[in-house]
């Protein structure tokens, strides 16, 4: 997500802060492809006990990946007006992100819940488990996302704003945000439609 | 040397890619309740547009379509290994299956 800058410092042409940036989400690409692919092993195979097309509840879950879906729109926007030097819109649509998030992250913790009341837990068997660590570490780098965000809003507020170019940096922050909505994307696909 | 020069999106075109990803997203709730009409090609076509989504989102909000092509081959390359690790194993459990 360059702002059109040049690195020519650099032999590579990239910033080496951003090419950490995207190794690590290729890193991460692996880390989800693993357990997505464990999951997959299981699905659609009979074992004892509640399954999950018996307690999940499309609706709802369709909602939360269309609010999800939203916050890479609203994180865009951040990332736009922070280049326009917009400080005050910057915070807004950050601000509304992390809010857009911390919504999924209710949603997910209330689905989960849902899920263990009706008899589909952790245990219940293995289907189950590659479920819950999937869609666990998913929700889990939601947390760390929304927690970045408030960071970030918490640095906007001070009188020196935030920068595209120094600290802690909004660019590496949105990567990995929408990092995290594309992943969703597959899970929801593979996990609760397919 | 980087050739990330090309535009990137105005936000209103931002809003118009994500009214789009909203349409594709309903029309993927759409097939789910739609199986037993649609059939065989549900899957396939759940996953081509979750594919979709995800080209747009990698493409254009996270700007890869601008990017140094360094960026696309090191994003790429997670993606490939990640899907031939998925091939392997969904092979190998459909061999299993069927010699069981």
């Amino acid at each position: 997500m360059s702002g059109g800058h040049d690195y020519p410092h650099e032999s590579t042409g990239v910033e080496t802060r951003k090419l950490g940036m995207w190794v690590f989400l290729s890193t991460e690409i692996l880390f989800f492809g693993t357990l997505i692919t464990t999951f997959m092993i299981f699905k659609g195979r009979d074992f004892p006990g509640m399954k999950l097309t018996d307690v999940y509840d499309i609706p709802f879950t369709s909602v939360s990946s269309f609010v999800l879906l939203m916050s890479s729109l609203t994180m865009v926007l951040a990332h736009n007006a922070l280049e326009n030097e917009d400080q005050e819109k910057t915070r807004v649509w950050l601000l509304a992100t992390a809010m857009l998030g911390s919504v999924f992250l209710a949603g997910q913790i209330y689905e989960f819940t849902e899920f263990y009341h009706k008899g589909f837990e952790l245990s219940t068997n293995i289907f189950s488990s590659t479920f819950y660590v999937l869609t666990g570490f998913h929700g889990l780098h939601v947390f760390i996302g929304v927690v970045f965000l408030i960071g970030l809003w918490i640095i906007g507020q001070r009188q020196k704003g935030l920068s595209l170019d120094s600290g802690f940096n909004l660019e590496f922050i949105a990567l990995y945000w929408h990092f995290v909505d594309i992943v969703w994307i597959v899970l929801f696909t593979v996990v609760y439609l397919i | 040397m980087s050739d990330n020069h090309r535009e990137h999106p105005t936000p209103k075109k931002y809003v118009q890619i994500a009214i789009f990803l909203g349409v594709l997203t309903a029309i993927e709730v759409a097939l789910y309740y739609t199986e037993d009409i649609v059939g065989v090609f549900t899957d396939p076509l759940l996953i081509f547009l979750a594919i979709g989504k995800y080209v747009v989102v990698v493409g254009w909000f996270m700007h890869l379509r601008f990017e140094n092509k360094m960026v696309n081959r090191f994003f790429a390359g997670g993606m490939i290994l990640a899907v031939i690790l998925f091939a392997i194993v969904m092979i190998e459990r459909a061999a299993g299956d069927y010699f069981n």
